[in-house]
């Protein structure tokens, strides 16, 4: 049984067509230009943007750290500044709020498939957003 | 010119001689400068892409006035219209018009949709009309459906049995209860239209490895038919990096489908049920 994800089938058929056409000069034909994206969609990809914020600021934050810089001075210095302040608080929350509501939502939709209707995904994504970035704008504001 | 109106009205005079009739008036019929001077009729702008690959020219898009009032209800009717009056040239595919074929899946208005049952939108703004997205074009609206076809080949869409002659003439047929049947309700009406595989940006990014919705749907079909002997097979060939896991249940197929299905649902399913095979 194949238990690896790592596991790569024979691919070799897609491939070959992918090869033949992208020799003939066809065009591709327009997608993210185009296409109408669904709030799902923009919630989907929000959770992909997050995610990477996260990794990057923590590998920023963490290789400060490493090199001696006072990271938590320097975070709470540029917290503490008048304008700027509320809005890197919020670059901060944000990924971390939204990011862990996501994937609670994934982990719902794993263990109970009978929720991925076009209607409750739909306003679970509202829901999502709206709820993040209040709660998020909150934190940003606030001194603890 | 608008100065003659206020004398009339404050000196009460029917002084129809004393009116000058200017150009602006109403009754003349022309146009004020900031309306478009149109043809009469009610017009809609169809803006469609094309290529062709006899010429050396990149994709372009063509603008087409069509009068609704001489025209039928749907996209497709609008396209026939095009096709047989203003531009012959114009290509796509079509065959049953009654959304069963599956022939006529384009994207409308930033949506695949089957044309033949896409309502053309009312009022004023212009429709776009372009081909099933990030698909290879063969001319206009048409893109190459081979590597989808071949993809629904390899998830051996048909009953398997462990021993053939189980279900032959002196053993009898396949029997389901009704119970059973009621589970491939939602998943055998596809008609394969690729709407929803070409509307997933995980298929756009991975197409030559990643099945797609349309594909995993009918996996599910088969691997949900009680009558099918091979589920462990079935289930055992989705579960590699490529085939099933580049679904990151972005629910573009399940919004998209012209035919109400859920592929989303079923390819959640699916890793469900292998995620209990572990």
């Amino acid at each position: 049984m194949k238990t690896c994800l790592y596991n790569f089938s024979n691919y070799s058929e897609g491939e070959a067509w992918k090869e033949r056409n992208e020799k003939s000069g066809r065009p591709t034909s327009p997608h993210v230009t185009t296409y109408a994206f669904p709030v799902t969609a923009i919630s989907s990809i929000t959770n992909r943007a997050t995610g990477i914020a996260l990794t990057g600021g923590i590998t920023g934050i963490s290789l400060l750290a490493l090199v001696g810089a006072d990271v938590t001075s320097f975070m709470q210095c540029i917290g503490n500044m008048s304008v700027i302040g509320p809005l890197a608080k919020f670059s901060v929350s944000f990924p971390l709020i939204y990011h862990y509501a996501a994937s609670m939502r994934h982990f719902a939709w794993d263990k109970y498939p009978e929720m991925l209707e076009n209607e409750k995904v739909e306003q679970s994504s509202y829901a999502l957003l709206g709820g993040s970035a209040a709660l998020s704008a909150v934190f940003a504001v606030i001194s603890i | 010119m608008y100065s003659v109106s206020r004398l009339s009205s404050s000196s009460g005079l029917k002084a129809s001689s004393m009116m000058l009739k200017t150009s602006a008036s109403k009754t003349v019929g022309y146009m004020s400068t900031s309306e478009k001077s149109k043809p009469i009729g009610n017009i809609k702008y169809f803006k469609i892409y094309r290529w062709d690959p006899e010429k050396k020219q990149k994709p372009y898009v063509a603008t087409y006035p069509v009068n609704l009032d001489e025209c039928g209800p749907m996209v497709l009717d609008a396209l026939i219209k095009i096709k047989n009056e203003q531009d012959p040239t114009l290509t796509f595919r079509r065959s049953c018009r009654e959304g069963i074929c599956g022939s006529c899946a384009m994207n409308i208005d930033g949506g695949n949709n089957l044309a033949c049952l896409c309502y053309i939108s009312k009022g004023a703004a212009d429709i776009k009309v372009n081909p099933l997205p990030h698909m290879y074009i063969l001319k206009d609206l048409v893109p190459d459906m081979t590597n989808f076809y071949a993809q629904y080949k390899s998830i051996k869409p048909w009953l398997q049995l462990k021993d053939p002659s189980s279900h032959d003439l002196e053993h009898g047929e396949h029997l389901q209860s009704k119970d059973d049947r009621k589970k491939l309700d939602g998943m055998y009406e596809c008609i394969l239209c690729a709407c929803c595989t070409t509307s997933c940006p995980s298929y756009w990014w991975a197409g030559e490895k990643y099945l797609g919705p349309a594909v995993l749907m009918q996996a599910y079909r088969w691997i949900e038919d009680s009558r099918d002997e091979l589920t462990k097979e079935r289930l055992e060939d989705l579960d590699d990096a490529f085939k099933l896991y580049r679904c990151h249940t972005i629910m573009n197929c399940t919004k998209t489908c012209p035919k109400g299905l859920n592929p989303g649902k079923a390819i959640a399913h699916i890793k469900k049920r292998i995620a209990q095979t572990h």
